[in-house]
């Protein structure tokens, strides 16, 4: 299996704070990995580095072989990487259909000449657009609310919509961040499934930070953990789990020495 | 009726006539000629159906299911959940609409006794020679004579008719009765059980609604063969005045024009009357005279400044306070290559290559593109060093910028002349005509401005909304929500703002020329801040995004003030009260634009969707489908 995404030793600092510290993350390619840890463990700046919000003190990010690093966020979103937040941030006043319109802005190329022709080519491009935008409303599921203006739409569409706004620059590796935070049981298994889709029928790999142990052991293949800006396990979901420092870091020391030998249900 | 919605209707009376007595006192009628009186009742319509249809009157307390407890009633009316379609439908359960009708009746009595009592106090003292001219300087014969609707003699001699006074009270009871009607006509469907029911159902009915939106659409053609009889050498309809009172006229047949458009069907019914519209106010420059086309002219100057700040503003969300500078760049670019002689620098440059500074250099039209691309290119200096700034501390640097312009043009003396302006600017030539050539008899030099402006303006609207129909217009607005978010979707932050810069700084420079050409002479004073600050309050008072409003706006607030011109110190606080009152009751502005709308009153309702239903629904349609929420009513046309 190839990487497509490689982190190497990549440092964030701010101020005297080192949010990440010489974390090696590597992702194959059409898989789906997770990045867990306690909050503030540096997983969202780690996020924000790979997709130019923050750029990154020492390390390399390649992606698909070439490095991220000094990207614009914009750049980084046209050679194929594409995120969702962790505190939804829609265009909030825009209907879930302009929302993905706006994702699929990179893979328009009509001139604004010709917008303001309108010539029979830049028509056929928005018609493409609006249909490919609608198609992707209906693999999240929300293709019955295309007109709706997105703020108006229930807490787990919305997140749903991030999801499809994401899909419309038609990325290779979609970065989650906490795709199931505040959901219902149903909402989050709705979720878990698409995550699933999005790997298996459109080939997009996923890279995910989840707090909710129960989405992670059951849909990632790899589990990363951060603890401190440090990474400090990487594995299969099992290994993770049995895992003493992640243990520690989840429940503190205390726990590891009285009960070493019973792992904690995480 | 019980006794607190009487006090309530009395109460409105009060309202409506400590407010036309305002109008009154500052020479507001004598400004209007023969036509005070039903403006004046037009005015106090307005504000009686404003008032009924914002707020809940007392007598509804009791009934409202909602109630209306908390604050002003007018917030708060009817259920949420409620599903009546209409937000407002709750308001009149029962015999709710007798008592909109007797409360329009007592209101509209009230009004017209105290306005009465007031003329029939002014006319005896005048008549008997009191001299209240040091106190209440508007009072003369004139201005009571137009509020009588006598000649101002017969106010001077003390020979007014009794039964003029019943009459100015009787205006004002069909005035209040003409707006409950309409309010409870905007509601009538949910009348169900009284007498009222049969005429709530008749004006509910498909016949009468009918009539009303016909009606709507023939208002602005109406007003236009008005325009037209009065212009006729001879009519004099309205004594003194009939320049000020077609001006007016004019504004108010532009305005109710855009509205008319929307109450069409939409469709083929809707491009015929937007057709008709557009060749009714194409003749516009040719039948009225130079002063009306200068105001007329003026206004769409500024309609094409608003379209232009609208994108930077509206559009891409960045608040650009120094939008006058691209004006005075578009200004000074057509003034130096129109009038190069009035340039001691640019003349002494022509002198040595040997080209007669004597001449203009470029026409008009041939001037556009250079001055528009100078203008461009203002706007992308000044995007680069504040790329990085948002909110405030933009404003701030634009601000800055806008005066930095003025200094520039003021102390460059040796280039712009400095505050000796630049003269003798040429105006817009056609085909290699003169413009003196056919400006003469047809068209007046100001109606061939007013011309040119109109045409600049379709254009500039033409293409500011097609380019907000586009990817790029999505991405302005994605970037005005979220700019962090815009630009890892893949909105290039840099070219896109630039280019909102630039395409606005472009339309202000395509005024800013018509502008100079109109004037003739130009002087850094006229590119002070306060036209930015026009530019900006046009749009927020017509609806920021929204064109249609922006040209309501301009109307409004370029045009407005020059028919209250003749009340000279008063205008610009009527103007301020005016603009005051209408943030309260509209505060998306008059027009707004599906978005804005979303962001100021919040609903559940499927209705604001792309930026092409935007423009053709907008307000007049009803709220659709899922339970109306109580703000709607504050975004809805009346039926």
């Amino acid at each position: 299996m190839t990487a497509l995404l490689s982190i190497q030793a990549v440092t964030k600092v701010f101020g005297g704070l080192t949010a990440v510290d010489n974390v090696d993350v590597d992702i194959a390619e059409r898989s789906i990995t997770s990045l867990i840890g306690p909050n503030g463990a540096g997983k969202t700046t780690l996020f924000n580095c790979l997709t130019g919000l923050h750029r990154p003190e020492a390390g390399e990010i390649l992606f698909d072989g070439r490095s991220l690093i000094g990207l614009r966020p914009d750049e980084i979103t046209a050679r194929g990487v594409a995120r969702t937040y962790q505190n939804i941030r829609l265009f909030g006043r825009m209907t879930a259909l302009e929302n993905v319109l706006v994702g699929q802005h990179l893979r328009l190329h009509a001139s604004h000449w010709s917008a303001i022709l309108r010539s029979t080519r830049q028509q056929a491009e928005e018609r493409a657009a609006r249909t490919f935008a609608l198609e992707l409303l209906a693999f999240v599921g929300l293709e019955s609310h295309a007109e709706v203006v997105s703020t108006n739409l229930p807490y787990g569409e919305q997140r749903l919509l991030e999801v499809a706004r994401a899909l419309g620059s038609r990325p290779s590796l979609l970065l989650l961040d906490e795709p199931a935070a505040g959901m219902n049981p149903s909402e989050t298994d709705r979720m878990m499934e698409l995550v699933h889709r999005l790997r298996d029928e459109m080939g997009i790999t996923i890279f995910l930070i989840e707090h909710d142990m129960k989405v992670v052991m059951s849909v990632s293949e790899t589990v990363a953990v951060l603890d401190y800006g440090e990474k400090i396990a990487e594995g299969t979901p099992e290994e993770v789990r049995a895992n003493a420092r992640v243990v520690e870091a989840y429940l503190g020391p205390e726990v590891v020495l009285q009960d070493t030998a019973d792992t904690p249900n995480l | 009726m019980t006794p607190v919605s009487a006090n309530g209707a009395i109460r409105n009376g009060l309202i409506a006539f400590a407010f036309l007595g305002y109008l009154i006192l500052i020479g507001i009628p004598g400004r209007l000629g023969g036509s005070a009186l039903p403006v004046l009742a037009l005015v106090a319509a307005l504000f009686f159906w404003v008032k009924l249809r914002f707020d809940a009157p007392d007598t509804g307390g009791a009934g409202l299911p909602g109630g209306s407890a908390e604050g002003k009633p007018g917030w708060q009316i009817g259920a949420p959940g409620q599903s009546s379609g209409r937000g407002v439908g709750a308001l009149f359960p029962g015999r709710g609409g007798t008592l909109v009708l007797r409360h329009g009746l007592l209101a509209g009595v009230t009004t017209g006794l105290l306005i009465a009592g007031m003329s029939l106090a002014f006319a005896s003292a005048i008549g008997s020679g009191a001299s209240i001219q040091p106190v209440l300087d508007k009072i003369v014969p004139v201005n009571v004579g137009a509020l009588i609707g006598v000649s101002p003699g017969q106010i001077a001699n003390d020979d007014v008719p009794l039964f003029r006074y019943p009459l100015q009270v009787l205006f004002f009871t069909v005035a209040g009765l003409f707006a409950a009607l309409a309010a409870v006509a905007a509601r009538a469907r949910n009348l169900q059980t009284t007498s009222m029911a049969r005429l709530s159902a008749y004006l509910d009915s498909l016949p009468f609604r009918t009539t009303a939106r016909f009606a709507g659409i023939a208002l602005p053609f109406l007003l236009l063969a008005y325009i037209v009889w009065l212009g006729i050498p001879g009519v004099s309809a309205f004594g003194s005045n009939e320049g000020t009172v077609r001006l007016l006229f004019t504004l108010i047949a532009t305005g109710s024009g855009l509205f008319a458009i929307r109450l069409a069907h939409p469709g083929r019914e809707q491009k015929i009357v937007a057709l008709l519209l557009a060749l009714g106010v194409l003749t516009m420059p040719f039948i009225l005279d130079q002063f009306q086309n200068s105001v007329m002219g003026l206004v769409f100057i500024f309609v094409m400044m608003g379209l232009g700040l609208n994108i930077v503003v509206g559009y891409a969300g960045l608040l650009d306070l120094g939008y006058v500078a691209f004006f005075a760049i578009g200004a000074y670019t057509y003034a130096f290559l129109s009038a190069p002689f009035s340039s001691p620098y640019i003349s002494n440059l022509l002198n040595l290559l040997g080209i007669s500074p004597e001449i203009p250099l470029l026409g008009y039209w041939t001037a556009l593109p250079v001055a528009m691309l100078t203008a461009a290119i203002g706007g992308i200096l000044l995007g680069i060093p504040v790329l990085r700034l948002r909110g405030d501390y933009l404003a701030i640097v634009t601000l800055g910028f806008g005066e930095i312009i003025r200094l520039f043009m003021l102390n460059l003396g040796e280039l712009t002349n400095g505050p000796r302006g630049i003269l003798e600017i040429s105006q817009p030539g056609l085909f290699g005509l003169p413009p003196q050539s056919f400006s003469s008899g047809l068209l007046s030099s100001q109606g061939w401005i007013f011309l040119v402006a109109l045409v600049s303006s379709a254009v500039v609207a033409f293409v500011a909304i097609r380019l907000n129909d586009s990817r790029l217009g999505r991405a302005w607005f994605a970037m005005q929500e979220d700019e962090d978010v815009a630009e890892a979707t893949g909105v290039h932050l840099v070219r896109t703002k630039l280019l909102a810069f630039a395409i606005g700084a472009t339309f202000a420079g395509m005024a800013g020329q018509l502008y100079a050409s109109r004037q003739i002479n130009i002087f850094p004073e006229n590119f002070s801040l306060f036209v930015s600050i026009d530019a900006l309050a046009l749009i927020i008072v017509g609806g920021i995004g929204s064109p249609a409003g922006i040209v309501l706006g301009a109307l409004a607030l370029k045009g407005l003030p020059e028919v209250l011109r003749g009340v000279d110190e008063y205008r610009i606080v009527t103007f301020a009260a005016l603009l005051v009152i209408m943030m309260i009751v509209r505060p998306a502005g008059i027009l707004p634009s599906a978005r804005r709308r979303v962001q100021v009153s919040p609903t559940d309702e499927q209705g604001p969707t792309t930026a092409a239903e935007e423009r053709e629904n907008d307000a007049s349609l009803p709220a659709q489908g899922p339970p109306a929420r109580p703000e709607d009513a504050r975004s809805e046309e009346p039926a």
